[in-house]
């Protein structure tokens, strides 16, 4: 069966938008976040007008249906990542998961010494909490490089620096580039070598349905506005058996057993690891979220935004002047194409391109080790999803060969 | 400067941009001005004093007193809507005061169409940079 693209877009109000300009707008920046179908939106405000009470510890109808429909977003939400309720932990988005890791699990059990591994693709999200632990706890980071050639992670590379690790923090998708990398060769051969994997799926989970179980990774960092759920949600999936090695991250109400003035004591599993009013509105919108991309096979959701993301990496290269960083043909890129022009400065272009209506953005996209390693201070990004179509991805190269030829 | 807020020397660069056919020629006329920058400063005395935080692309503004104790401001940025903002800017206050400079609205920039430029969330600098020549011109009109 292929994607319906119309009847997708006809889910999202925001898609009909003009822009203050009169241009239409064509949304190509959902690398960034994506935008939201009717269902969450509805999802969201009927919690709100017709159930709002915070959840747990309360007797009356409302706190019951708030907790219920918190609860079963969670079920919701883990059996779409293809594990249990009790392996998921609500976060702010995958920022605050990878950082609850290195809080909540590396501070418990690792010791000067220990080596983690990162790759030169991550988000700063995946660098900076590891960083921040290294000068803490003196345990050495090493960085995976990638093949210049061919924008991929250079796995030979990656073999040496497991030597001896503890951890690997690896992006399943890079926010870049668009190269999804071999993860589950990556975690065998961390698995291998005694290893415990941290995958980013902020970007990879909007394009293939990410199984948390199979995987066999022991922690995967999500964020929910990265696929149609609302911001300011997340979660960290986590096995059972890491779960239990961990400590709090914050402190305070919901996930203690007991408080006394001489001290407390602590609940067990997710409970322990999800302090003050839960986001209730927030984990309702993004089980209506997963409700909804359920009923997509991902496979042609991938297909369908290779196919666009294809064309257009193919006829951009043929527009004088504009350079691609990595290889949007390659079939395990998913959907993102970042480019540059040779004179017309990125930020230029971006506004020239909003002038057309069209949605990019430009900057290090947090991921400045690997501009440092493309050589570049920023580039420019289109990334597209599951409601943008061929017709919007031609009229973006017209566009885009417009502008260049004008403006240089 | 009259009560518009912004000296009249920008008056005439208004009307060339409300001359133009769309957006698009607004822009073009904006890179020709980046180019004609009147006190443009040059990339090799760019550095962490005179960048402007919070630009997504390279921006720097040194403002000083001329020899006749009137305001220069000397700016460069990476990107060329930027550039042009300042060299309009700059043809705006050098030679005043730098008393007159802190009175200085940036509000020229929509009358010339370009709204777009002032709304603090775009990430474009400009308005960074435009608050940064009023603080640095507030500061010698103290000294």
């Amino acid at each position: 069966m292929v994607l319906d693209v119309g009847a997708v877009r006809a889910d999202f109000p925001i898609l009909n938008r003009i822009l203050p300009n009169g241009k239409k707008l064509v949304y190509f920046d959902n690398a960034a976040t994506s935008q939201k179908p009717k269902c969450v939106i509805d999802s969201m405000t009927e919690y709100y007008e017709q159930y709002n009470s915070n959840a747990h510890r309360a007797n009356h109808t409302l706190a019951d249906e708030a907790t219920t429909a918190l609860e079963s977003a969670r079920e919701n939400i883990s059996h779409f990542f293809g594990t249990s309720p009790e392996n998921l932990i609500y976060t702010s988005g995958a920022t605050e998961a990878i950082n609850l890791v290195s809080y909540g699990w590396a501070r418990y059990n690792l010791k000067e010494g220990d080596v983690i591994v990162l790759t030169e693709m991550e988000h700063h999200a995946d660098i900076v909490p590891w960083q921040e632990l290294s000068k803490e706890k003196g345990v050495e980071v090493r960085y995976v490089p990638i093949d210049n050639e061919n924008f991929t992670l250079d796995m030979e590379a990656f073999e040496v620096a497991l030597e001896g690790a503890r951890l690997v923090c690896v992006t399943h998708t890079s926010n870049v580039l668009g190269i999804r990398n071999p993860v589950e060769q990556i975690i065998e051969m961390s698995k291998r070598s005694g290893a415990y994997v941290l995958l980013d799926c902020a970007q990879g989970a909007t394009h293939e349905k990410i199984n948390f179980d199979e995987l066999n990774a022991d922690f995967i960092a999500i964020s929910a506005h990265k696929m149609a759920g609302p911001t300011g949600i997340g979660c960290l999936l986590a096995t059972t058996e890491r779960i239990a090695e961990m400590g709090p991250f914050m402190t305070g109400g919901h996930i203690i057993k007991k408080v006394t003035t001489e001290g407390s004591t602590f609940q067990n599993g997710h409970a322990m690891l999800e302090t003050g009013t839960p986001r209730i509105a927030e984990a309702i919108g993004w089980g209506a979220a997963v409700e909804w991309l359920s009923k997509f096979e991902m496979k042609e959701v991938h297909d369908h935004i290779h196919k666009i993301t294809s064309w257009v990496g193919k006829e951009m290269k043929k527009i004088p002047g504009i350079r691609i960083y990595g290889d949007p043909t390659n079939r395990n890129s998913s959907g993102t194409v970042s480019f540059l022009h040779e004179s017309i400065q990125s930020q230029d272009l971006a506004m020239l391109l909003d002038e057309g209506g069209f949605a990019v953005r430009t900057g290090h996209h947090c991921a400045q080790p690997l501009m440092d390693a493309l050589g570049v201070p920023s580039t420019n990004r289109a990334s597209f999803w599951i409601y943008n179509t061929q017709e919007e991805v031609e009229e973006f190269v017209v566009y885009l060969r417009y502008i260049c030829e004008r403006f240089t | 400067m009259e009560e518009a807020g912004w000296p009249s020397s920008i008056d005439e660069i208004i009307e060339e941009f409300r001359d133009c056919f769309d957006s698009m020629e607004r822009y073009e006329l904006l890179f020709e001005y980046a180019k004609r920058h009147p006190s443009p400063l040059p990339e090799e005395e760019w550095n962490e004093e005179n960048q402007i935080l919070g630009c997504q692309s390279r921006a720097h503004v040194k403002c000083s007193l001329d020899k006749n104790a009137n305001f220069l401001l000397r700016a460069g940025a990476d990107a060329q809507i930027v550039q042009g903002l300042m060299a309009i800017t700059a043809i705006g206050v050098n030679g005043l005061s730098p008393i007159e400079v802190t009175k200085v609205s940036p509000e020229y920039v929509k009358e010339m169409g370009l709204e777009s430029s002032l709304t603090p969330s775009r990430a474009n600098g400009f308005l960074n940079m435009f608050k940064r020549v009023l603080l640095e011109a507030k500061i010698l009109s103290e000294t």
